[in-house]
């Protein structure tokens, strides 16, 4: 019995192998293909760069694309630049080449030379696609055209693309030649190394899954339940005297969330109120002791209408810095209505416990 | 003064069962039942499901097809092999007596519980990873040969990366996944275990995507059955939504096939998205000086594979070179480094990182088997030869 007992301690103690991990680890030069790919070279391109004519505009490039701009035209026309990479030939030039030919409506090519012109850039050959849709593509548009550039880099294919009204993306074509034509490979990124002070021994491992909530509280009057989305742990919605409904929220996050005075001005961008400095923080903000926790509550209001339709805005909210854990209790709603609800959210913040 | 004699009887017949030879019969039988029907299941399930759900488990279940509950119909081998260790030693304790006489089979049969001990212990505590090493490269982690984790990965910071891996058991129980050092919440919508991913212009009959971001929304992931096969390896991959303080950041496909790390920043940091074979960190560094695939001359037939390798523990200001061959391992701080396979045209090293906290119990087993045989077989010779004196 000792040796089963013994044994059902063994199989459990062996459960923390399932648990996540935290570690600090050196930098490395990930392979950009698939698992089973070998890894590149060390010293293989890291990336790509460009040099973009200084009359388009930046965009903020996004999880997909590498790079993004716009390109404007004379009265109001615009048009889209995008970079994107995939790993390897991302199914074959022509498929590329007929996917855009698709998107304009034009008949799929069946053979490589007649998909584009190719240049050498850097060691390898670009290859330049210009394609027109016959008809608009939409009712009361201009017809589309594609400028296309597709790149095969060492590990991943780079497509290059500028779609925009016919006219326009014509008069940039030269442009977007020579955009292409900047393109080069950079040089090693930072390598994996035994050298250097950082270690990669992992730390404790710590986990919290939100399954049991250790929040109990109770309900002012007029305040209900609202259905819970990813990160509330508790959600109610009150109405006000003149109609109109307010947002409570309670969330929390493992350890400071970025602290205190981060939160806050979030907070007032939320609001549109100028950002405060840790002082300021300190003036505006009241402290409220309740059953053992020290709330830091702020009272956000908008000084001029915004959103649509056009109101003022307010934000009422409590932070609480409670057993490694930052929870956020948060009032939003129009300046009256939330107004309304400032005493119920004090004996909310009141009732409040957690374990 | 007679009531006590059936409580002690009783006490003592559970325990008479559990020292029985019929118990040690029953066992051996079902083990070697276990060990024919593991056998024949490898053909449908595989090697590595086999081990799990025979032999590292209290009871085989039998599972209707589609339910997600079963039936035990047999034990499993960690059950038969605690039992055989009871029944050894309830034996001893009832039947045996320490004599000089009895001392081989004693010590023979404390052999076989070490045995049973280690075998118990490897199957809970050892584990095999491998190392896969580019010649001029330096690695400081091993990783599974068939579990994935969700790396995310906080790349802020020139100079290293704040790591937080998160298993694929924990993957795969889904809900919200969070963690002190991560400002935002993960939460698993999806994991397929095994699924083909084809690019979205490939399949333009495809369902849109669950991702909304990254190369995922580009991407029809579609789940396939795990592969049974040893020399196969699954392409894991998950849907999984970041939701920061200000609300969803976007839902991501992350898999082992896509390698390329994806992206986004909240606040001043940015983080990324990686799904990749689990990874154990090592506290120490081996970089691959040279690998070598020699020949017999004149033929193709190997005659030595072989890591020339330097080891780098800051730790333990341990820096040296050291030569992995095929029966030559490289034992260090626990773990055996075993030459195990190659690639990329000899270029690569691929080797077997084994910790096996009980490594030592099955020499020092077999040890007492063979001392316990020894002292038997002499003990009935002299007493044959004084006899026929």
């Amino acid at each position: 019995m000792l040796l089963l007992g013994l044994l059902c301690a063994a199989v459990g103690c062996n459960k923390s192998d399932d648990s996540i991990t935290a570690y600090r680890a050196p930098k490395e030069v990930r392979p950009e293909t698939g698992a089973q790919q070998p890894a590149p070279e060390p010293g293989a391109p890291a990336g790509l760069h460009w040099l973009a004519p200084s009359s388009w505009e930046e965009q903020p490039a996004s999880g997909f694309r590498k790079g993004s701009f716009l390109v404007r035209g004379g009265d109001g026309q615009t048009a889209d630049v995008s970079v994107i990479s995939f790993p390897e030939a991302a199914g074959g030039t022509l498929a590329n080449v007929n996917r855009w030919r698709e998107q304009l409506k034009l008949p799929p090519v069946t053979e490589e030379a007649q998909a584009g012109s190719s240049f050498p850039v850097a060691g390898h050959d670009m290859l330049f696609v210009e394609l027109a849709s016959e008809q608009p593509l939409e009712a009361k548009a201009d017809k589309t055209r594609v400028l296309g550039g597709i790149y095969p880099a060492q590990t991943e294919t780079w497509f290059f693309k500028m779609t925009g009204p016919d006219e326009l993306v014509a008069a940039q074509r030269e442009p977007f030649k020579e955009f292409l034509q900047s393109v080069h490979e950079e040089g090693g990124a930072p390598h994996a190394t035994a050298s250097g002070d950082s270690t990669n021994a992992p730390t404790p491992p710590l986990i919290d899954t939100l399954g049991a909530v250790p929040l109990q509280y109770t309900l002012p009057p007029g305040w209900k339940e609202k259905p819970l989305t990813p990160m509330r742990v508790a959600s109610f919605n009150a109405s006000a005297p003149n109609g109109k409904e307010v947002d409570i929220s309670v969330v929390y996050l493992m350890g400071e969330a970025g602290g205190d005075l981060a939160n806050v001005n979030r907070w007032r961008d939320q609001v549109k109120l100028p950002p405060i400095d840790e002082p300021g923080l300190q003036q505006s903000a009241e402290r409220v002791e309740t059953n053992g926790h020290n709330f830091l509550v702020v009272d956000l209001a908008s000084s001029e209408p915004i959103g649509e339709p056009a109101a003022k805005q307010r934000i009422v909210a409590a932070i609480l810095d409670d057993k490694g854990r930052s929870w956020f209790i948060k009032m939003t709603g129009e300046d009256a209505a939330v107004a309304s609800q400032k005493s119920a959210f004090a004996d909310f913040l009141h009732t409040l416990k957690f374990h | 003064m007679a009531a006590p004699a059936p409580t002690s009887a009783f006490a003592r017949s559970p325990f008479r069962v559990l020292a029985s030879l019929r118990l040690t019969v029953v066992c051996l039988g079902l083990g070697m039942l276990l060990v024919f029907l593991g056998t024949l299941a490898q053909v449908k399930s595989g090697i590595h499901a086999v081990q799990a759900t025979y032999f590292q488990s209290l009871f085989v279940f039998w599972k209707p097809a589609g339910a997600n509950w079963g039936i035990p119909v047999l034990p499993g081998g960690y059950l038969l092999g605690v039992v055989l260790l009871i029944n050894l030693i309830a034996a001893h304790a009832t039947r045996f007596q320490f004599t000089k006489k009895k001392a081989g089979i004693i010590c023979l049969h404390l052999g076989v519980i070490l045995l049973l001990i280690g075998q118990l212990l490897t199957g809970l505590y050892a584990r095999e990873t491998q190392m896969r090493i580019n010649e001029g490269e330096t690695v400081g982690y091993s990783e599974a040969a068939r579990e994935v984790e969700l790396a995310v990965i906080d790349v802020t910071n020139p100079e290293y990366d704040e790591v937080v891996a998160i298993p694929e058991k924990v993957i795969a129980r889904g809900g919200v996944v969070q963690h002190p050092s991560l400002p935002f919440t993960l939460q698993i919508k999806r994991f397929l275990p095994n699924a083909s991913l084809f690019m979205r212009s490939q399949v333009p009959t495809a369902p849109p995507s669950e991702a909304t971001v990254g190369a995922g929304a580009n991407i029809v992931a579609t789940e396939q059955p795990r592969t049974i096969k040893d020399d196969e390896r699954d392409l894991s991959a998950a849907f999984i939504e970041v939701t920061g303080l200000s609300g969803s950041l976007g839902t991501w496909l992350v898999s082992n096939a896509i390698a390329d790390p994806q992206s986004f920043t909240l606040g001043d940091r940015t983080f990324e998205l990686v799904m990749r074979q689990r990874r154990f960190p090592k506290a120490f560094a081996i970089t691959l000086l040279d690998f070598r695939h020699d020949q017999y001359a004149g033929t193709d037939i190997p005659k030595n594979f072989s890591s020339r390798v330097r080891l780098v523990d800051q730790e333990r200001g341990e820096n040296r070179e050291a030569l992995i061959s095929m029966n030559d391992p490289l034992r260090y701080r626990g773990f055996t480094f075993y030459q195990s396979g190659f690639d990329n045209n000899d270029t690569t090293t691929i080797l077997q990182v084994v910790r096996n906290p009980a490594m030592l119990l099955p020499y020092i087993a077999c040890g007492l088997v063979a001392l316990g045989l020894t002292l038997q077989f002499s003990m009935h010779l002299f007493g044959f030869v004084k006899k026929k004196r």
